[in-house]
């Protein structure tokens, strides 16, 4: 499979130039396959969504505005997606629909997604939606994965008492039923935005602890980690600059793979009236819609569906690629 | 083997001291007493008081002699609102400076919300400032004569100074037991505290927890005003008639289907399987639960929607329960048939000339059978909880339609009594396999 190019490359390597990283090797491997790189598309495409729908929220809290995705219209409560209306337009005779207000085109533009009960604009809230699960994804990343990798950093490299103390941490968190304990984070610290991200950030560590551990602890007697200690570095020095690169592979990787799951646990909780309030996220969405879909009002409810689906799929072929690519054997440790 | 599961027991009790420190973390430290959110704003202290007592929350949270008394909320006049409006003769002055002036000549009574507790220890605790040679005091009328004074010295009158005043109330005891008079010199305060001296200072918050849960006494819900414990026994049939179905058919078709990959492995067949599993997990829960309800409750009308009244109320949650967990199962059963597929007695058995089923079904499943058992006994504990959207959704009256309720009601002792039953299952989940294990190999017992 290799290509000229590298087995140049790997004849050069004898006379002492640099092979191919992990990391190099590990994107060449994605590149080579279609699907993976569609669903890299597929995210870079939501990051847009999510950083437009930013810069909206920013915007209006700047200039003190009603944002867009908040305005009510109630002449337009419950409108169909613009190509429905097309589609019904195109239906109907010409003379039976008198002067339309908008040509066709306009019209497949104009609430491309429908409204909702209140006349707000579905699109502009599914995009607001997109900024919510970023926003949830990435902090409670922030949360967890200092926790796991500093934790799993210690139990692993000075073994002994501080393993035991780590190891029971983990499986006491490991033991509590994770949704049950994420609900019941979030009912103490308090509703809101700030209850999902603790709920899911405090109790999300363990898996990464766990894996981050074993790694650590077959690093700790390979020969780089002897020299370095010969060298008289110090154990933090040791832990980060150069266990952590080699075991970094398996951060990004439960990134990858955790960043849906705290998607889909966020859409839970404030589907169950205990996350996100007042801001259109895409649980909120759902809660809202499942009432209307029993009405024949199916848009909004399809849409949040498809969004989802679409960011979780991409991100979980994209992490069992990226797992698949950067280290097999983890596999076995789902 | 029996010194072995000796072993593992007591392993086992520092994970379940574990999990009780941590609820007790969560629920009295990080979370506070619950007695304003279980009985509203509009309540009286002397209220709020009476529900601490009876679940402890008015002791100290680990161990100490003073603790908090809702007799006298801790007050602070910095603030821009004034705490101690009652008072009168009193001028608040709020801002980074700010105080209640009390001008010469005034007798302020303490605004105690209800009497202090007969024959206990207090600790008043006053933060003031007074010009050059003001004396002011804290009296008892009721009490006794027993007044304490403190005056200012010269070159620190312009300093906040720290006073700490401790007395002892009587038999009877009113609410307005504590009066500060000012004598000579405006008296300006600038934070009041009251503590309860305890008896014991090992009684704590911590100590009550761990009686309570020695008595097997899971405490009352708030919200429906039952024994946690008679609402854990009502709940657990319906959760488990609801989950033990789920479970059974998930594990028989996911099992099924991870033998049919691992058979047909790198085809076409396969990786359409492994594809339609990942798509099956990246559908979110809560869409199988509104699909389904919506298309085959309401609108083809094969099941019945919401409800407990005969079985077949149980047939579309088993479904979308089913379902909805199946992507992930599948994929893990595959991994694991698939580790097994290459391993060198199935080479073995291949070069013996023996069948792709007889290698399939006699070899591989049966010893892919130790992780897909370890896998079966984890996920039993996760049966007693039951399935929080599932019930609510469908209002089966088990333990996760309790839970949701009493999460949205702030019901923290049901909340903890579910959490910590399902911790303690699941680290006995944990020893049983253990000690399976070790029966079915020897080998680990050594380890």
């Amino acid at each position: 499979m290799r290509d000229q190019k590298s087995d140049v490359r790997s004849r050069d390597a004898g006379a002492g130039a640099h092979g191919r990283s992990l990391w190099a090797d590990a994107w060449a491997q994605l590149r080579r396959r279609p699907l993976v790189m569609a669903c890299f598309w597929v995210i870079v495409a939501y990051v847009v969504m999510a950083l437009y729908g930013e810069t909206v929220y920013r915007w209006a809290r700047w200039k003190d505005l009603t944002p867009k995705y908040q305005e009510q219209n109630l002449d337009e409560q419950y409108m169909p997606p613009g190509f429905v209306r097309v589609a019904q337009r195109l239906d109907q005779s010409e003379k039976e629909a008198g002067s339309p207000q908008r040509s066709l085109v306009q019209d497949l533009i104009y609430r491309p997604l429908g409204t909702d009960g209140l006349g707000r604009d579905v699109f502009l809230r599914l995009v607001q939606g997109t900024r919510i699960a970023f926003y949830v994804g990435i902090i409670t990343s922030l949360i967890a994965i200092p926790i796991g990798v500093v934790l799993g950093l210690m139990a692993g490299y000075f073994g002994g008492r501080t393993d035991d103390i780590i190891v029971w941490l983990y499986s006491t968190f490991a033991s509590i039923p994770g949704l049950l304990f994420i609900l019941a984070i979030a009912m103490v610290v308090g509703r809101g935005l700030q209850g999902v991200y603790f709920g899911i950030g405090l109790t999300t560590w363990v898996g990464l602890c766990r894996l981050i551990r074993g790694e650590v602890i077959k690093h700790k007697s390979r020969a780089y980690v002897l020299a370095a200690r010969a060298l008289g570095l110090g154990h933090t020095r040791i832990m980060f600059r150069h266990i952590l690169p080699n075991v970094f592979h398996i951060v990004i990787v439960t990134f990858t793979l955790r960043f849906p799951a705290a998607i889909g646990t966020e859409v839970f909780m404030s589907f169950l009236g205990i996350g996100v309030v007042g801001e259109p996220s895409w649980g909120v969405m759902i809660s809202n819609a499942r009432l209307r879909l029993w009405h024949g009002v199916w848009w909004e409810m399809a849409f949040v569906t498809l969004a989802i689906f679409g960011i979780v799929l991409a991100f979980n072929l994209l992490g069992d690629a990226l797992r698949d690519a950067l280290d097999p054997r983890l596999r076995t440790g789902e | 083997m029996f010194r072995y599961i000796v072993r593992r027991i007591l392993q086992m009790i520092p994970t379940v001291l574990g999990v009780i420190l941590i609820t007790f973390i969560l629920f009295n430290v990080v979370g506070g007493s619950p007695a304003s959110m279980t009985l509203g704003k509009h309540v009286s202290p002397q209220a709020l008081e009476e529900f601490d007592e009876q679940r402890g929350f008015n002791k100290p949270l680990f161990a100490g002699w003073w603790t908090k008394t809702r007799a006298l909320a801790d007050a602070d006049f910095r603030g821009a609102i004034n705490p101690w409006r009652a008072v009168e003769g009193a001028e608040h002055r709020p801002g980074g400076d700010g105080a209640l002036v009390l001008s010469p000549g005034t007798n302020a009574v303490l605004p105690l919300a209800f009497a202090l507790r007969p024959e206990t220890k207090y600790r008043l605790m006053l933060e003031y400032r007074q010009p050059e040679g003001a004396t002011a005091s804290v009296s008892f009328p009721n009490i006794g004569k027993k007044s304490l004074e403190f005056s200012a010295t010269a070159d620190k009158s312009r300093h906040w100074k720290k006073v700490e005043l401790d007395f002892q109330t009587l038999e009877k005891t009113t609410a307005a037991d504590v009066q500060l008079e000012v004598e000579e010199g405006a008296l300006e305060l600038r934070r009041v505290t009251l503590r309860r001296r305890m008896k014991n200072p090992f009684d704590s918050q911590l100590l009550f927890y761990f009686r309570q849960l020695a008595r097997l006494d899971f405490g009352m819900s708030s919200s429906l005003n039952q024994p946690v414990s008679r609402l854990l026994r009502d709940g657990i049939v319906p959760s488990l008639m609801l989950t033990v179905p789920i479970f059974l058919a998930e594990l028989l078709v996911a099992i099924s289907i991870a033998l049919l990959c691992a058979f047909f492995r790198d085809t076409l067949v396969d990786r359409l399987f492994v594809v339609t599993s990942v798509a099956l997990m990246s559908i979110n829960y809560l869409v199988w639960i509104v699909a389904g309800q919506y298309f085959m409750g309401f609108r083809w009308g094969w099941f019945p929607v919401w409800g407990f009244a005969s079985w077949r109320y149980l047939l579309l949650p088993v479904f979308i329960g089913t379902i909805s967990g199946l992507g992930a199962s599948v994929r893990f059963y595959r991994t694991i048939m698939l580790d097994e597929m290459y391993k060198d007695y199935v080479r073995t058995a291949f070069a013996k000339g023996v069948s792709r089923y007889g290698v399939l079904f006699r070899h591989v499943l049966k010893n892919a059978m130790i992780p897909i058992a370890t896998n079966i006994v984890i996920a039993i504990p996760f049966l007693y909880t039951g399935s929080l959207l599932l019930e609510s959704f469908f209002g089966i009256p088990g333990l996760g339609y309790l839970g949701v309720n009493a999460i949205n009601s702030s019901d923290v002792d049901v909340v903890r009594a579910i959490v910590l039953i399902g911790s303690i299952l699941f680290v006995v989940a944990n020893l049983m396999t253990d000690i399976c294990y070790a029966w079915l190999d020897p080998r680990v017992k050594l380890g």
